[in-house]
């Protein structure tokens, strides 16, 4: 079985290389004690105000990762899970986690009980709370809906990856009358979350989110140099849109960024020859 | 050197051997675990977490041969099997959660304890027919009337129904999602509801009738009018609803599309790098 390689693509070795680069050297300096700035991200501020919500009405507060197997989405939305559960220990208000992932289901059984511990408040941890209802698509959907509707909630937080069954959760929720934030890295589902929630995190703020929340310096530092690496893109862009307009697509910039190929097509156009 | 012929005595030892070894390993790490201090515990599961990553990342790097292949590239797919393992044995895990949860219900007669019933009723009989046709299929049990009427009923008649019934929902929630979305209360919502409109009519039969059977205008691209391209019949060329429809989707849409993958992605492999160097602090 073959794979792709950085021998395969010289480019995405290069990009891959100078992201890691910029986000380690961001890191080291945040830790340094760099002042660093993060802009305002209204639905994240927006936690808060729906959990308050959900304690004075007594109704539970739901938290869903979607379809989300695991791996960094599903890291992503346990850490903000994590966060929401400790805020929600504070007021001793219910909640419920429900996952597709059986994995998931594990290590979000486990970062519950530590949010709880952490909080203080061990004894309001129940493991029936975080609940795995099915691997089936709309099955799973079907299950989410219903304890939507029985349970009556008041916020819904849904971070991770979802797909056709987005709309589902967000239509209902939106019928019990809930406070509903969304943060998802699936951008086809992000109008649905747009049109049905209050709040919707869009694209890459959704890896933000634990940088905003809490602030750590290695978070903020990361988030420095992701800004750098989407900058290199947008250079990377502008060069090769500023190149092909005055020189045509067949100039050997154009080639060299457009079709990359190995290593050996990298140094034929920097030396010539064939 | 990192596949092994099973089909050999020799071999089925020698997996045989490395799965104890294995089992040996982690049994031995759950006290070691314990008797650790958590600043010791972490290193070492950072440890662990390094060395697993460094595998994936030096495949990625290290030179390949003709095939495409490097000394590593053997061991991505046992590595990806033995993901599959977790994952099932998690789903274990999750099952008996689920059933846990469900007869507690019935137990203690909590409130609408009835669907729990439903639950634990479904999920034996479904679990009885599936596991019954999967040693059927292998010839272990014989295929009887009973096994597929049964299964039939379960899963064609019942299951696969009821998931598209779910699924046809969508179309009802989209409306009435689509209506609060187009209400027109600011500028933005109503450049919205034109665009939207412009989108549909154009991607459907109704925008080719509009455009040229009722305004005529030309359907296709002539090379005398690519080079005019300000002449009234280019102008009504690219001004029929499809192309323009079309363009908002190339144009407008596909690119801020791309924008957010970028973004995605450059945060998914700052992530990535995060957890794989242990700088990730937020559920480990």
């Amino acid at each position: 079985m073959s794979y792709q390689h950085a021998a395969d693509n010289w480019f995405s070795a290069i990009i891959i290389a100078l992201i890691a680069a910029a986000v380690l050297l961001n890191i080291a300096r945040a830790k340094a004690g760099a002042q660093l700035y993060i802009r305002r991200i209204p639905g994240l501020d927006a936690i808060d105000e729906a959990i308050g919500r959900s304690t004075e009405m007594g109704r539970p507060v739901t938290m869903i990762p979607g379809l989300t197997t695991f791996g960094v989405v599903a890291v992503q939305a346990l850490t903000i899970f994590k966060y929401i559960t400790k805020q929600i220990a504070k007021f001793a208000t219910p909640m419920r986690l429900l996952t597709a992932d059986a994995t998931v289901y594990a290590v979000a059984q486990e970062a519950i009980h530590d949010a709880y511990n952490e909080a203080g408040r061990p004894d309001l941890y129940d493991p029936d709370d975080i609940r795995f209802l099915s691997d089936r698509q709309f099955a799973f959907a079907s299950g989410v809906a219903g304890l939507l509707q029985r349970e009556r909630v008041a916020a819904s937080f849904m971070f991770g990856e979802f797909y056709a069954e987005s709309l589902i959760f967000a239509e209902t929720g939106n019928i019990v009358g809930a406070i509903q934030i969304a943060g998802t890295t699936t951008f086809t589902q992000v109008p649905f979350f747009v049109a049905a929630c209050d709040y919707t995190i869009i694209g890459d703020e959704f890896y933000a989110t634990s940088a905003y929340l809490s602030r750590e310096p290695v978070l903020l530092g990361s988030l420095v140099g992701q800004d750098i690496a989407k900058l290199l893109f947008v250079l990377t862009i502008i060069v090769g849109l500023i190149t092909t307009t005055i020189q045509g697509k067949d100039h050997w910039l154009v080639k060299l960024l457009g079709m990359p190929g190995g290593w050996d097509a990298f140094w034929r156009a920097i030396f010539g020859g064939s | 050197m990192w596949q092994i012929e099973t089909g050999t005595t020799a071999g089925k030892i020698y997996v045989t051997l490395i799965v104890l070894a294995f089992l040996a390993l982690f049994m031995g790490l759950i006290p070691v675990m314990q008797v650790l201090p958590p600043r010791g515990r972490r290193a070492l599961i950072a440890l662990v977490t390094f060395f697993a990553g460094l595998v994936f990342a030096a495949e990625f790097f290290l030179p390949v041969n003709k095939e495409g292949e490097n000394l590593l590239s053997p061991a991505i797919e046992p590595a990806q099997n033995t993901l599959q393992i977790i994952g099932a044995m998690a789903l274990a895990l999750g099952t008996y959660g689920l059933i846990r949860l469900h007869l507690r219900n019935i137990v203690q007669q909590r409130s609408q304890w009835g669907y729990s019933v439903v639950l634990i009723v479904a999920f034996l009989t479904m679990g009885f027919f599936s596991v019954w046709n999967t040693l059927a299929e292998k010839g272990e049990l014989p295929k009887t009337t009973v096994l597929e009427r049964g299964f039939g009923l379960l899963f064609d008649n019942m299951l696969v129904p009821l998931e598209s019934a779910m699924f046809s929902l969508i179309a009802f929630y989209i409306f009435s999602a689509a209506y609060r979305a187009f209400r027109i209360r600011s500028i933005e919502a109503s450049i919205l509801m034109f665009t939207a409109m412009v989108v549909m009519i154009g991607i459907v039969s109704l925008g080719n009738i509009i455009s040229y059977q009722w305004l005529g205008l030309p359907l296709e691209q002539t090379a005398e009018m690519e080079k005019n391209p300000f002449s009234l019949r280019n102008i009504g060329y690219n001004l029929a609803l499809p192309r323009i429809a079309y363009w908002i989707l190339q144009a407008l849409n596909a690119p801020v599309q791309r924008a957010i993958e970028f973004g995605v992605g450059i945060a998914g492999l700052a992530m990535a790098i995060r957890l794989w160097l242990s700088l990730e602090r937020g559920i480990t």
